[in-house]
């Protein structure tokens, strides 16, 4: 088994500095979760304590060359320090597998932190909270460890917890004792009675908490990612006395109305004057009753000549529900105010 | 074999209960071994004693693989104080190890009535259970019917229960299947 090479060669492919971790200090923003990635085999000598993601705290042994399909590959030997058994990486892959230095000591302290502060909105839907964790476990670092095991803990108070994902709590809840235990060299039971005492402390204890570290920014794929509540979801209509329900049923009249607005706004353009622009869009809300009138025997004939494809209309309204609120958005560039604002120019 | 080594005197009784709790908590054979003299050198200057080095100073006991040693004591126990505090300890145990111990320091006065008797040993037979847990490589629980439930936690019982969840035991289970002898 050779040793890894030395961190000042460039000439094996293994860059001094990683790339990655430079841009970052150009830029400032420090990732916690990224703090103490590996990014290449150069920066990993033997005897180096890494975290490899789901497997624990390993020891680096060395390099290692094998003979695989006919084929010479080097692997980084890594041996897990708690059974002593044996992980081979692939050298082109020690940047991509979310291998990382044990957490500092004052990564720790964050994540007691992190621990003791409250928390009672776990993730309900299973299929977004399994997604979550496994991502948090890989590429989270220490802190998306703690976020697993707080999110499953303050869960499994409201449910007992499947049994997967049961076993899902213990495994991190493993990975962190560990972690913790070795980054603060004490045993591991300790740190679990450390861990336990920041998530459910004794009665009549208050723990002198300071402001948790900022939850781990998950980075997968946009189609991956649970859509954000967002504010065009809440417009804030309910405040202004509008009732939703009956928006819902002007739904061609807005389009209609938008189209006629943007009309108008077309007609605003090449007006010179600001006073016909106030009157040039104010013919198109009429068209509101007369559409508005018009849909329900169009929708009542639908209904009596195709029956069986209700349900698939049914299943399709949220679309037109988004075309209702388009209007809401446009409405600032409503002829009229623009108007307003040439006379008081 | 579950081994039992007081370091302080105990009711005959108590041990009884006790062993037999272990024995149908883990289905392995629980005997005490004898009572040994408590190590002094583990005692600090507020009179507490430091629950690891008490631990590593204790009497050692013959013992075979696998076997797991049990130190009973009724000192109050302390362990190094953590970023936020210092939790309360009623044992300590080698996570994975072969050694733990226990303090009743901390339980419900034993008295003289059979109920409070009763509860006294409910609880010993608990913290054991929880600390052997332990050298089977078992983590906290979040059930507070569990043993392995933490001993401080608000939502512990006055009388908690001194069986492991479905859970803990399969995995203990395990763990002693998987043993060498």
């Amino acid at each position: 088994m050779a040793p890894l090479p030395d961190r000042s060669t460039r000439g094996n492919g293994f860059p001094v500095r990683p790339p990655g971790k430079r841009d970052r200090e150009d830029k400032g923003e420090p990732d916690p979760a990224l703090e103490g990635n590996i990014a290449s085999a150069g920066e990993l000598e033997p005897g180096d304590r890494v975290v490899y993601p789901n497997q624990g705290v390993c020891r680096v042994l060395g390099l290692e060359q094998k003979d695989i399909a006919g084929q010479r590959l080097e692997f980084v030997k890594l041996t897990r320090e708690e059974d002593g058994a044996s992980v081979l990486v692939p050298l082109q892959k020690v940047a991509t597998i979310g291998l990382r230095r044990v957490a500092s000591a004052d990564q720790i302290e964050g994540v007691f932190h992190y621990l003791g502060a409250s928390y009672d909105d776990p993730e309900l839907d299973w299929k977004v909270r399994h997604r979550d964790n496994v991502e948090r476990l890989i590429a989270g670092g220490v802190l998306g460890v703690a976020e697993v095991v707080k999110g499953l803990h303050s869960l499994a108070r409201l449910r007992p917890l499947p049994a997967k994902e049961r076993e899902l709590y213990d495994g991190s809840r493993h990975l962190l004792v560990s972690e913790v235990a070795v980054s603060l060299g004490i045993p591991a039971t300790i740190a679990e009675d450390y861990i336990d005492y920041a998530l459910m402390p004794p009665a009549g204890v208050k723990l002198p908490l300071k402001p948790p570290p900022k939850p781990v920014e998950l980075k997968g794929p946009p189609w991956k990612r649970k859509k954000p509540v967002s504010e065009e979801d809440d417009l804030g209509l309910e405040d202004l006395g509008l009732d939703l329900g009956s928006l819902e049923g002007e739904e061609p009249a807005a389009e209609n109305a938008e189209g006629a607005a943007g009309e108008g706004a077309e007609r605003t353009e090449t007006a010179s004057a600001g006073e016909e622009a106030v009157a040039t869009p104010r013919p198109a809300r009429p068209a509101k009753p007369e559409k508005k009138a018009a849909r329900p025997p169009v929708a009542e004939k639908e209904r009596k000549k195709a029956p069986k494809a209700h349900p698939k209309k049914a299943a399709k309204k949220p679309a037109p529900r988004n075309a209702a609120k388009k209007p809401a958005k446009a409405k600032p560039a409503k002829p009229p105010k623009k108007a307003s604002g040439g006379k008081r120019k | 074999m579950i081994r039992i080594v007081t370091l302080a005197p105990f009711d005959e009784g108590d041990i009884a209960f006790l062993t037999r709790t272990l024995y149908r908590s883990f289905g392995v054979g629980t005997e005490h071994v004898g009572e040994r003299a408590l190590p002094k050198t583990a005692e600090r200057a507020d009179g507490r004693f430091d629950a690891v080095k008490l631990l590593d100073d204790a009497p050692p006991v013959r013992a075979f693989a696998d076997d797991k040693v049990v130190y009973l004591t009724d000192v109050e126990l302390s362990i190094p104080k953590g970023p936020l505090g210092e939790p309360p300890a009623w044992g300590f145990a080698v996570q994975g190890g072969e050694r733990c111990l226990v303090s009743t320091f901390r339980f419900p006065p034993r008295g003289v009535s059979e109920s409070s008797i009763e509860v006294f040993r409910r609880r010993l037979a608990r913290e054991c259970t929880h600390f052997v847990g332990h050298l089977w490589d078992l983590h906290h629980c979040y059930d507070p019917r569990c043993a392995m439930h933490p001993s401080w936690s608000p939502s512990l019982a006055a009388d908690p229960e001194h069986d492991l969840d479905a859970f803990c035991r399969e995995k203990s289970e395990r763990r002693i299947r998987l043993a060498k002898t």
